[in-house]
């Protein structure tokens, strides 16, 4: 069974529409469409609506309904030196 | 099982809208005097709207005492204007951070919370930036800032806000071909709000 869903990515306001299997996880989902937009991967975090998708989590158990969107979100670092 | 598939991408559609009326634009009042030159003529590639500003100012005031960095993002949206491409920052959003007086980030476990504060947003954003405080630093981009703008905030229209609340300065930057650029930006107020900075408004008498 496949999902198909819909990521935005937060700093362009562009997006993706994936395919994606029950046993697929978190970070495959971060991986490509890093790789989609010449990200760093581990850079990254993704959102479904106010929950933090963990990076082992398996679709099957995020309850992602067909075409939701999640939303791809950066997670910077800022300093003096 | 395979990995996830792409199926197609698609960018944002930027729109033609005019930018705030200058009768309702200031430069911000803490810009530092290097900052000051290019005031004069060139158009602002950036909005700050008054309560966004607020909220950025207010949240580096708050860890003043402790010597820390604050930061959040920008969110906003990306507009073209005769032909120049501007961004208006409507809000802020942050959270818990994990921060000495050189550094900043946010505190993993605040992430929810960011997340509810995006879902709070009621227009469509786009991270168009991030603010970061450098507390009796100044206002500039240290080479941990860089490598953040290059790796995501990369698009010509990305700012990177910068306030010392110590010194009390605050200034954009971006990106050129990977050189550091100042980014003039002013803030922007509604119809019927007052600027912070503006005069007191007295009642005008009338000559009968």
């Amino acid at each position: 069974m496949v999902v198909r869903v819909r990521v935005r990515n937060a700093e362009t306001g562009a997006t993706v529409d994936m395919e994606l299997e029950m046993e697929n996880t978190v970070e495959e989902i971060i991986e490509g469409v890093s790789a989609y937009w010449e990200k760093d991967p581990g850079a990254y975090v993704i959102r479904k609506g106010r929950r933090l998708l963990r990076g082992q989590q398996k679709v099957q158990e995020l309850d992602i309904q067909s075409n939701e969107e999640l939303e791809l979100i950066p997670d910077p670092e800022g300093g003096k030196i | 099982m395979k990995g996830p598939v792409i199926l197609g991408g698609k960018d944002l559609e930027v729109e033609e809208m005019s930018p705030p009326a200058q009768e309702r634009t200031l430069p911000h009042k803490w810009l530092p005097k290097e900052a000051l030159p290019m005031y004069s003529g060139k158009k602002a590639e950036m909005y700050l709207f008054k309560t966004a500003e607020e909220k950025v100012r207010n949240h580096a005031l708050s860890k003043v005492k402790e010597g820390l960095e604050v930061m959040g993002f920008l969110l906003g949206e990306v507009f073209t204007h005769q032909g120049v491409e501007y961004t208006v920052v409507r809000d802020v959003a942050t959270t818990d951070l994990e921060a000495t007086s050189v550094s900043v980030r946010f505190d993993p476990e605040g992430f929810e919370a960011l997340f509810a504060s995006l879902e709070c947003a009621r227009f469509r954003y786009v991270l168009v930036g991030w603010y970061h405080s450098h507390p009796g630093h100044g206002c500039f981009l240290s080479s941990t800032d860089i490598s953040t703008q290059k790796g995501m905030f990369d698009r010509p229209y990305h700012t990177a806000l910068v306030v010392d609340p110590v010194r009390k300065e605050m200034d954009a930057f971006c990106l050129s071909d990977g050189e550091v650029l100042r980014r003039k930006f002013l803030v922007y107020w509604d119809e019927f709000q007052n600027p912070y900075y503006g005069e007191s408004v007295r009642p005008k008498k009338i000559r009968m």
